[in-house]
């Protein structure tokens, strides 16, 4: 890691270190039976609604060969309407929940009896039903509406459904693409401390498989976030750039979000011609001069 | 949020010993543990169905196939448990380190211990509860308190011992067995109380890890590691980065007036210069939305000559 020796140093003075340079985890801090109490209602209100849909419809099919056909169409759509009673039902609870206590930004203190961690805690299992059950169905579209009735500024754009995605304080732009298996998250539980801030993934980012975003940060348009790197705590990626590492550092300019698709060089075979290219030789620059002279000297005797 | 399907890690001391007549003890587990269910399905059935009107019947399933759920569960648990109960008195489980042929005795029933536990635990996994998890983790012999968060990742069922208030992040993994060339390393690993695990790390058999330590993401230990308490580890394998200061009262300022909160924010207006959007009417962001379209045409579209 970088800056470790740094850091070191920082220590002997005596003053605590607080800098934010490595990342932990958004997973929920403790379980509760009391969660129970969210849980049952919404899987109740979103079975009714599916039973509703089973009333009306399946006594009226008299003709087995009618109903063996309309069969599969008609789980589909009770899958479907499950699914949407669920985002329902906890969308009205996240209000109720919301009118108690706003949700904000900032650090916080998590622990047992800590009124913003614990709503926390509230706000995230009562969304987790709902995208738990999106994330094992294959309906990506689904997915993002449901990210936008919980609050999250997403586009049906954007692809999200193979990775973890916190669904509050993230601001997605235009085609975003999160990789398999990335985790962006908004939150962090940092010792005895929660930290909530907002992440901005503005048009056309990519992020690559298996990287962690921390809460805070800032990827720039046309920026490209390589795989299994990481962003530390509000880093700023600048527009149209590669970052790559633990932590992210800059790689290389994007030149892919300058050159779109239809610029891929093409070359006439038949009249091709031969381009003298320099290459910069990778050598200590002491032994740089013995080359040169070489080449001038060859180049004298011609 | 969710734990999509490429984030699901699968075990990754999977076992390779795969026999086909290990196939009876999977349907025997399935057979058993469904009997229950259906047998409280039918008492349902005669209760609302037969006796009373058919909408209590209707208004009542979805509450029903939840409990159905938690009762599978249970009963895969309760039969699994019995099964594992006959597999240790014939052969009880050991730490160390074994060769990894079929002659073995202690690979050979790791294997099969492995088997036996998996229905339950995948059964328990595909449900959004997380409580489930946890008591299939105590049920088998891991040490745990219910209020853990061992949701997101994959932890090993035997011979691992958690305190209090542990997070282990998304996508990591701890495991007390491994198979490194020929060999199966099975090892205990201690997690003491309020450790912290990052997402896609990963803990080996034989770790100790000491009270109020992070494991910070992306970070791996090795075999038979011991993290001190009070620090914070990073990297693969992790080192000592620095205290861990995090674990004091009030200190909610003093992290924040660490923050470059204006090197940040000039950083950020460098970027944006269109700040909180004021609310507008349907028709201009729809005209909006246009503009954006076409945009995005003329860029993708464009062909340099």
């Amino acid at each position: 890691m970088i800056n470790k020796m740094t850091t070191m140093e920082q220590q002997k003075d005596d003053k605590p270190d607080l800098t934010i340079d490595f990342i932990t985890s958004s997973a929920i801090g403790r379980i509760n039976f009391r969660f129970l109490l969210i849980y049952i209602p919404i899987f109740w209100l979103g079975g009714l609604t599916v039973m509703i849909y089973a009333v009306a419809f399946i006594p009226k099919l008299e003709y087995w060969i009618a109903a063996l056909l309309y069969l599969p169409a008609s789980i589909f759509f009770m899958i479907c309407l499950f699914i949407i009673g669920c985002v329902f039902f906890s969308k009205l609870i996240l209000i109720l929940i919301n009118l108690i206590h706003k949700p904000k930004e900032g650090i916080f203190k998590a622990e047992k009896g800590a009124k913003e961690f614990e709503f926390w805690q509230i706000r995230i299992q009562l969304k987790k039903i709902s995208i738990w059950l999106l994330n094992n169905c294959p309906l990506p579209w689904m997915d993002v509406l449901a990210f936008r009735w919980f609050g999250v500024k997403v586009d049906f754009s954007s692809h999200m459904i193979d990775a973890w995605v916190d669904t509050e304080f993230i601001n997605f732009g235009r085609k975003v693409m999160v990789g398999q298996g990335a985790v962006v998250m908004s939150s962090m539980i940092l010792g005895k401390y929660l930290i909530i801030k907002r992440v901005y993934l503005d048009d056309y980012t990519v992020v690559g498989g298996q990287t962690s975003v921390s809460p805070g940060t800032i990827i720039g348009q046309d920026t490209v976030l390589g795989a299994l790197s990481t962003t530390t705590f509000n880093q700023v990626l600048e527009q149209s750039w590669i970052y790559f590492g633990f932590p992210a550092k800059k790689l290389k300019v994007n030149k892919y979000a300058e050159v779109k698709p239809g610029a891929i060089k093409r070359i006439d075979v038949d009249n091709a011609i031969a381009y003298d290219v320099e290459f910069d030789i990778n050598i200590d620059d002491d032994k740089r001069k013995l080359i040169n002279n070489n080449n001038k000297e060859e180049e004298g005797e011609k | 949020m969710s734990v999509p399907c490429s984030l699901r890690v699968g075990p990754f001391t999977s076992n390779l010993l795969l026999k086909k007549r290990y196939i009876a003890i999977y349907i025997a587990i399935i057979w058993l543990s469904f009997i229950p269910v259906l047998t409280e399905f039918w008492f349902y059935w005669q209760l609302l169905w037969n006796n009373t009107n058919a909408l209590h019947f209707y208004l009542f399933l979805p509450l029903f196939g939840f409990l159905a759920y938690v009762s599978l569960v249970f009963s895969g648990l309760f039969v699994a448990k019995v099964f594992l109960i006959v597999i240790n008195v014939i052969h009880p489980p050991k730490e160390g380190i074994f060769e990894r042929t079929h002659s073995d005795k202690d690979y050979r029933y790791w294997n099969i211990r492995l088997i036996v536990k998996k229905y339950p635990v995948w059964i328990a996994h595909k449900f959004p509860f997380p409580f489930l998890d946890n008591i299939c983790f105590k049920v088998f012999g891991v040490k745990t308190k219910i209020s853990n968060s061992l949701f997101e990742g994959w932890v090993d069922t035997e011979f691992i011992e958690f305190g209090k208030n542990i997070i282990v992040g998304q996508a990591s993994i701890i495991q007390s067995s491994v198979v490194i060339g020929n060999l199966l390393i099975v090892k205990k690993v201690k997690i003491k109380d309020n450790v912290k695990i990052g997402a896609h790390s990963i803990v080996m058999p034989g770790t100790f890890i000491g009270e109020n330590c992070i494991l910070a993401a992306h970070s791996l230990t090795t075999v038979d590691q011991r993290l001190e308490k009070n620090w914070i580890y990073v990297g693969i394998p992790a080192e000592k980065y620095k205290l861990n200061e995090f674990n004091k009262d009030g200190l909610e300022e003093l992290i924040e007036l660490n923050i470059d909160v204006d090197g940040i924010r000039e950083k950020y207006e460098q970027l944006y210069d269109r700040g909180e959007r004021t609310h507008v009417g349907y028709l201009q962001r729809k005209k909006e939305k246009e503009e954006k379209i076409e945009q995005e045409k003329q860029r993708w579209q464009k062909i340099p000559t």
